[in-house]
């Protein structure tokens, strides 16, 4: 059995270790390029808003509209204007939505669970719905 | 009333894995009433035990170490099979893997710090890939990989740094 494993011997040498400075570099690189393409937002040009599970619509954000829904609990209201959008008002107990204001970068979401309404910024790195586009 | 004993043959070894396994747990043991910032962000110092193992007897024995030490402590703080428990499990055998083709690397050049640094990545990249497909199955969690990235470096820097110390303090080798 012993003859199998193949033995490695480690050993622990006393001067500066290049390998070591090139994995720490490496791994630097590698968080920097994390930061650049994950904290990287952008303007949003389209909201997509889901309600009840299905995906309602999707709405430029280059407009003035004001889209009702009505939910479980009562009425939604989500404002659009001057490429931000909102929930103007929702019949939910805590507002938590409301009170998160405007929203107008990629990725942005705001939902409201008790009514099932939710909204979210896309861009144009994500896909949306070409129909309503 | 006959009096029956079961008898385990042990080795040395197993006596030394033990010992190691129960200090790796008393360490996870303490880290974990920390506080912590964000969930998931850990110093990893039980990890110090595992790297210790390896320069010290061997892979099998690190091995057993780190699956010993991932099992008691959920035990202990009653996690067994949860969501944690397989967060750890899937971090500890990924970190293992990257440790195992880490030891091949030229010892000339790489010291505990490499592998430690290493073996701490490959540890939150189980873990986000696991959150990621089971525990919330949305993009958003990539927003997560810097930060924790960042704080895998840190802390495997501060690891990898103990374990020299200790290594070198032990003269081993």
């Amino acid at each position: 059995m012993s003859t199998l494993r193949k033995k490695i011997v480690l050993k622990l040498h006393t001067k500066f270790f290049i390998g070591d400075g090139l994995i720490i570099l490496i791994s630097l690189i590698f968080i920097v390029c994390t930061f650049k393409t994950f904290w990287h937002f952008e303007t949003g040009s389209v909201v997509q808003v889901n309600f009840q599970g299905n995906t309602y619509g999707n709405f430029s954000l280059f407009q003035d509209k004001k889209i009702n829904l009505i939910g479980k609990e009562g009425e939604s209201i989500i404002e659009i204007k001057e490429g931000r959008a909102r929930f103007k008002s929702a019949p939910c107990k805590n507002q938590y939505c409301v009170q998160q204001g405007w929203i107008h970068l990629t990725g942005q979401m705001l939902i409201c669970i008790p009514n099932e309404v939710s909204i979210e910024i896309l861009g144009k790195s994500k896909t949306y719905d070409s129909l309503n586009y | 009333m006959t009096r029956s004993t079961i008898k385990i043959k042990t080795t040395l070894l197993d006596h030394q894995i033990a010992q190691l396994s129960a200090i790796a747990i008393g360490l996870s043991l303490m880290e974990s009433i920390l506080p912590s910032p964000m969930p998931g962000v850990k110093p990893g110092i039980a990890n110090i035990i595992t790297l210790y193992a390896i320069y010290r007897f061997n892979f099998n024995t690190a091995m057993w170490i780190s699956v010993l030490r991932v099992f008691a402590t959920s035990l202990i703080l009653g996690q067994f099979l949860s969501p944690a428990f397989m967060l750890s499990l899937t971090g500890g055998i990924l970190s293992l893997l990257t440790l195992y083709f880490a030891i091949k690397l030229p010892s000339k050049f790489f010291s505990p710090v490499s592998l430690s640094v290493l073996s701490s990545f490959a540890h939150i990249a189980g873990q986000l890939l696991l959150v990621r497909i089971w525990l919330i199955p949305h993009a958003s969690i990539y927003y997560l990989i810097p930060i924790y990235s960042a704080v895998a470096l840190l802390f495997g820097l501060i690891n990898g740094w103990i374990t020299y110390r200790l290594l070198k303090h032990h003269n081993s080798i």
